[in-house]
């Protein structure tokens, strides 16, 4: 296969990768309201449970997705019932803390996940016997998984829970006097939101082959975020463009002739002024463009 | 081995720079009630400039740090006036703020990374020394220094608020902005003086950790965050709640540097936040958080 071939698929496998994380916090941040910065150490947790599970104890892909997505669930669901006792800007800073604890924690506890080390030799999918060694394969896998998280997204947010979600980010206050359990729909739009996030986290990890902290900081869940707010709240193509639009940048820059460092630090200033010029367009709120304000 | 007064030497080292930082953001919180992020680019900015004036340009240090100071006061001026004004015209809620901050705090983050590099840059003069003995402990001249910058900041400030007409106008627009309007105050003036003076502190505090333990470009949002939950567990607005706060959090984070290791000391912090938001979400003051409203 040609290297020009191999590296456009790269970049497809990357840019679907990202859908998935982007949607799944659209689902968080843009359709329930809860602006989350925590979304990279629910990505990472996948990375980490399939990583340890497939390096350690040989487990299969079939195996460590679901474990992964339970495990990462489980974890989302704890730090919801704790961030939910906020609101707004201090949702933010919390769930900001969140994401700092469990990085130091992929960062430090040596004995299980070495570290700064990382965990080398990941082994490719394989999957009712085929290994997927190509990027071919791999990426139509990728294909697959981001399609049917579409699919469950685009039920979820258009099923009564989805149509709930939505008012309870319009006015928490409103939609409790109706009746609706506000605190228990963000808790399971918070969990489902990380749950997809692992799926990532997982695929990530078996198409690089080895994972280190550094790839689940606070800088990646501002990334995140920085797609799902580009590509506009409750826009799941829109967060699909953003996040094609995110990876490609740097590339085309690098196409230009913009040594390698120049153009990470350029495409991270571009896309804080792209986010900086989204909030002037947002400045009366996520929702505000679409309701009539009397 | 570290003995008792050491440890109490490095608690009050590291708390006098927690102060400055947090009073230097409360200040701004004070009047505008949203979380300045990019005021970690600030700090940063306080000792890069400094580096670039002391190290590149050779001005003798008594010269370059106050410019250092004075170019990151205008920095954050300017960043009130071309940004966060015209934002506030629009009517944004404090979200969009926050979100604003943090894609400018990228951008500005990423400037640093352009003009000075990733690497660490140093603007200490001498070697690095053991520092002076005191009743077998040993403290550095620079720690010294800080410990008495800390103090004489953070009187002349408290001063500054209590005593001063800018100060006087500063808690009227704080407790209520539309009402000092009416009043005659120019709340955006005072604003204005309040992201002035808080980015002065910051660039101060920057400054001081930079001769401590030198700079990179990410150094600023470790030391702000410290500085944002010191704020929030002393009770959001409360001066004396801020240096319980800061006191806590630094000997927390220094107790569990000495039993178990200096690494886990980020996640302390966010511990420490985590915990006073389930038992104590008022904070030491007792004033009450943000929660949603009618």
């Amino acid at each position: 296969m040609s290297s020009v071939l191999e590296y456009l698929l790269h970049i497809l496998i990357l840019i679907v990768i990202y859908i998935i994380l982007a949607q799944s916090l659209n689902l968080v941040a843009g359709y329930s309201g809860m602006i989350s910065l925590a979304h990279a150490a629910f990505y990472g947790i996948g990375a980490y449970t399939t990583a340890l599970l497939s390096v350690n104890f040989n487990f299969p892909f079939v195996a460590t997705l679901p474990i992964a997505m339970v495990l990462s669930g489980i974890l989302a669901f704890i730090v919801s019932v704790i961030a939910l006792r906020t609101v707004d800007d201090y949702f933010i800073i919390i769930t900001l803390g969140i994401q700092v604890v469990i990085f130091s924690l992929m960062n430090n506890w040596m004995t299980l996940t070495r570290g700064p080390l990382g965990i080398p030799g990941i082994p490719p999918i394989s999957l009712f016997g085929f290994e997927i060694n190509d990027k071919i394969p791999f990426l139509i896998l990728c294909i697959i998984l981001a399609g049917i998280v579409y699919y469950l997204l685009k039920n979820i947010t258009s099923s009564p829970f989805g149509r709930v979600l939505k008012a309870l980010s319009e006015d928490e206050i409103f939609t409790q006097s109706l009746g609706k359990n506000v605190y228990q729909a963000k808790i399971i739009s918070f969990t489902l939101g990380a749950m997809f996030a692992s799926i990532s986290g997982v695929l990530y990890a078996h198409y690089i082959s080895y994972i280190d902290p550094t790839s689940f900081t606070i800088d990646e869940s501002i990334f995140i975020l920085s797609i799902v707010i580009i590509g506009g709240m409750r826009n799941l193509w829109g967060s699909a463009v953003a996040a094609a639009f995110l990876i490609i940048l740097p590339e085309l820059l690098r196409f230009l002739g913009m040594p390698n460092n120049i153009a990470a630090n350029m495409r991270q200033i571009i896309y804080g002024a792209i986010l900086i010029f989204a909030m002037f367009k947002y400045s009366k709120g996520f929702v505000a463009e679409r309701t009539n304000s009397a | 081995m570290l003995s008792l007064i050491q440890l109490i030497l490095n608690i009050i080292a590291f708390l006098s720079i927690i102060i400055i930082i947090s009073y230097s953001f409360t200040l701004i919180y004070y009047t505008t009630k949203f979380f300045h992020l990019a005021h970690a680019a600030i700090i940063v900015f306080g000792a890069y400039f400094t580096y670039l004036f002391s190290q590149q340009m050779q001005i003798g240090l008594w010269f370059a740090i106050p410019l250092a100071i004075i170019l990151a006061t205008v920095m954050g001026a300017l960043i009130e006036i071309v940004l966060y004004n015209p934002l506030r015209k629009r009517g944004a809620i404090p979200l969009v703020f926050l979100i604003t901050s943090l894609g400018l705090y990228i951008i500005l983050q990423n400037i640093i990374s352009l003009l000075w590099g990733d690497d660490t840059k140093s603007i200490r003069t001498g070697p690095v020394e053991i520092g002076n003995e005191f009743l077998g402990a040993y403290i550095t001249d620079i720690q010294i220094i800080t410990i008495g910058v800390s103090i004489v900041l953070f009187v002349a400030t408290l001063l500054f608020i209590k005593y001063t007409a800018v100060g006087k106008n500063m808690r009227a627009v704080s407790s209520n902005a539309e009402l000092s309007n009416i009043f005659g105050i120019n709340s955006d003036a005072v604003i204005l003086w309040s992201f002035a003076v808080g980015s002065a502190l910051a660039a101060i505090a920057g400054i001081l950790v930079a001769f401590d333990t030198d700079m990179t470009p990410t150094m600023g949002f470790n030391l702000l965050l410290y500085g944002v939950v010191a704020m929030i567990i002393g009770g959001v607005g409360s001066i004396t709640g801020l240096i319980g706060g800061a006191f806590l959090l630094a000997t927390a984070q220094h107790l569990g540097a000495y039993y178990i290791d200096s690494k886990w000391m980020d996640a302390i912090a966010y511990i420490i936040l985590i915990l006073f938001l389930i038992w104590k979400p008022l904070g030491f003051s007792g004033r009450r958080l943000k929660k949603v409203e009618i």
